[in-house]
């Protein structure tokens, strides 16, 4: 059988035995099968170890899969991962963390901006995050949120001029999530003129 | 002829360029250099959301020396061509929304799961199954091959093309499952494509059903080749 027809009828989230079960083979052929299939570029695995090998295949072999876009950012740094809606590339560039952060928090979805606090920890450069918040619109809530990471997760220290360049940029929107509001950082709100999301056990998440 | 690394430089060259960040959709033969359907594309078709963008990027082009061809060359008889722009080798088709007899729909846009972005050009690719839809609007020359092709080398999900077809009528007016119904019988026949039976018979029930409703209302349906299968 063809490497695509065997894509085509394995098509979806498998692990050895089922690809054995559904093929009806011996588990060193489904191996080689396997093999062979990520060879050609339809089989991506994830786990192992502790976890179940788990092996996605599709016949769908996109093209600019190295590039990084914003999920692929967010699920290698953060501890939250999410499942992608859409495969986002960023083709013209290397995407960086600190250009990431604040595009998640443009995009407005709470799991997104959720899982975007773990990023704060591998910001290396502050200017350059305060340059892609105030492209993106999102200076103070960047700056509140760091605030809110901090209070969960470790993270490394903001430099007090982008603290000051944050507080002092203008945002249209106050909202992060649309109509999402909490009482539990109600400090971090009034400082920083914009409305948190999340509620305490929403960041527990961080600490399981 | 643009292959994908062509593409992706032409992109690149007007994502960079562009004074305002642009979605558009990108459909045919260049959807598929993107999902390794076909490793050339004779030209780069492009859906955009609205006019102003369409001649945002039309602006761009020219100042990046393409120039603007008369699109009845290519799209006899058709409605709703594209604005059609050269360079050299590479020509680019620029829909707004209508494709000759099709409208980019929004359920096509939720369908488009690949989202590429360079610089300011967000390049959305449609899924295959929208991308066999809209080949069956445009008719070309080698159409029907490129739709065979991507019926062998993905799992189509038939429903979706039934239902996008009948969306269309009822955004469009024309009795789109009885054209789609005849590409994918030609494509069965002549070019002898693995469809399945049964979406045939689901989309011939729907044409007999749409085609009675309108005779019960004294409408006509200009019908060139529908043959009844017996």
């Amino acid at each position: 059988m063809e490497s695509i027809e065997l894509a085509k009828r394995l098509e979806g989230l498998s692990t050895l035995k089922m690809v054995q079960n559904k093929l009806n083979v011996k588990k060193s052929t489904a191996i080689k099968i396997l093999s062979i299939l990520r060879k050609e570029g339809y089989v991506e695995t994830f786990g192992g170890g502790k976890k179940p090998r788990l092996y996605k295949i599709s016949p769908i072999r996109i093209a600019g899969k190295e590039n990084l876009g914003l999920y692929d950012i967010i699920n290698k740094h953060s501890k939250i991962k999410i499942a992608k809606p859409v495969e986002h590339k960023i083709m013209d560039r290397r995407l960086s963390v600190e250009e990431a952060l604040p595009m998640a928090v443009k995009d407005g979805n709470f799991r997104l901006v959720l899982a975007s606090l773990g990023l704060f920890n591998y910001i290396k450069d502050w200017p350059e995050l305060c340059h892609y918040a105030k492209k993106y619109d999102a200076g103070r809530k960047i700056g509140a949120l760091y605030d809110v990471a901090k209070t969960i997760i470790r993270v490394k220290r903001m430099d007090k001029r982008t603290r000051n360049a944050l507080l002092k940029s203008k945002v249209k929107n106050k909202a992060i999530v649309q109509y999402a509001r909490t009482k539990d950082y109600k400090n971090i709100e009034k400082k920083w003129n914009v409305n948190i999301p999340f509620n305490n056990s929403d960041l527990m998440r961080y600490k399981e | 002829m643009t292959d994908i690394k062509e593409q992706e430089n032409i992109f690149n060259l007007i994502g960079s360029n562009l004074k305002k960040k642009i979605k558009c959709y990108v459909i045919g033969g260049s959807a598929m250099l993107y999902y390794k359907l076909k490793n050339v594309t004779k030209d780069i078709d492009i859906v955009l959301c609205s006019e102003n963008d369409r001649q945002c990027i039309l602006n761009t082009m020219k100042e990046l020396g393409y120039a603007e061809r008369n699109p009845k060359i290519l799209y006899v008889n058709k409605k709703n061509v594209p604005i059609l722009m050269q360079r050299g080798d590479d020509r680019f088709d620029l829909f707004n929304r209508t494709i000759i007899n099709l409208r980019f729909s929004e359920n096509m846009e939720k369908r488009s799961k690949i989202v590429y972005e360079y610089g300011n050009l967000i390049a959305n690719i449609v899924s295959p199954e929208d991308i066999i839809i809209l080949k069956c609007a445009t008719d070309r020359a080698g159409d029907r091959l490129d739709a065979g092709s991507i019926i062998k080398n993905t799992n189509i999900n038939w429903n979706i093309l039934v239902e996008e077809s009948i969306n269309q009528m009822n955004l469009v007016g024309d009795v789109i499952p009885l054209s789609l119904y005849e590409f994918v019988f030609e494509l069965k026949e002549d070019l002898k494509i693995e469809i399945p039976d049964e979406f045939i018979k689901k989309l011939e029930i729907k044409c007999d059903n749409i085609l009675n409703e309108r005779l019960k209302k004294g409408t006509t349906v200009r019908v060139t080749k529908f043959k009844h299968k017996k």
